[in-house]
């Protein structure tokens, strides 16, 4: 699996201009509430909320991975975003973090879970692609950077 | 340099947050962390290279440490995972 499998051109949004984990957070659930439109931005927000608490997914090097479980649900759905500036995440190196890669994952299913993140992980430890990320300009241009249409 | 071989038993295996604890753990000791699970290897201090294990419930992980916290570093990684990374599962 894939980054570029995951994400659609509705879910890759870049230069978003947000100052908080919070506000950032509920964009993300805004995003997600319609692409699934049977759950509700409330429940995803939630969810997100409640991963954040238990720790940051702030992972380092301006990267957070916020994520949430929910039921109800058949498939991943996962966004990409990058902000302008990097926001305060409280990440593990204590950095502002600019580059989002949001999912929502259904309940249970453990080994798909650690699937989804591994792919997530092989394409974020390229730094010339988390580069390009942050280069793009909008939000075509960073789908088709997601996409590898963009050649280093 | 020391190591030791731990099976990975909490429910979730080494998600984001269990990875998260380790590489926070880990720079904590003035030690180089490796872990390795079959042909895979991570430094303890990238979540980003731990996430790529993969390493699921029932796995064994190895870790390797070196440095002057060696010894410590493996003892408290070992502990950690022992404990299931603090999760109740």
């Amino acid at each position: 699996m894939k980054l570029s499998e995951l994400v659609n051109k509705d879910c890759s949004k870049a230069a978003v201009l947000f100052s908080s984990k919070k506000r950032i957070l509920e964009y993300i659930s805004e995003l997600a509430h319609s692409q699934i439109p049977d759950t509700s931005q409330h429940t995803i927000l939630d969810a997100l909320m409640a991963r954040e608490k238990l720790g940051s997914t702030g992972i380092g090097k301006g990267i957070a991975i916020p994520h949430g479980r929910l039921e109800g649900i058949d498939k991943i759905l996962a966004m990409v975003l990058v902000s302008e500036q990097g926001i305060p995440f409280e990440a593990i190196d204590k950095q502002p973090v600019d580059i989002f890669v949001a999912f929502i994952v259904p309940e249970g299913d453990n080994q798909q879970h650690l699937k989804t993140l591994a792919a997530i992980a092989d394409t974020l430890k390229n730094k010339s692609f988390c580069k390009m990320l942050r280069q793009a300009k909008n939000d075509d241009e960073l789908y088709a950077v997601i996409q590898g249409e963009f050649d280093e | 340099m020391c190591e030791d071989t731990f099976l990975i038993q909490n429910k979730l295996g080494l998600h984001a947050r269990a990875a998260t604890e380790l590489a926070q753990l880990a720079v904590q000791f003035d030690a180089e962390v490796t872990l390795y699970q079959g042909d895979k290897s991570a430094s303890a201090d990238s979540v980003l290279a731990l996430l790529l294990l993969e390493s699921s419930q029932g796995k064994e992980v190895k870790v390797v440490c070196s440095g002057p916290d060696a010894q410590p570093a493996l003892d408290a990684i070992g502990m950690l995972i022992h404990n299931k990374f603090n999760e109740s599962e």
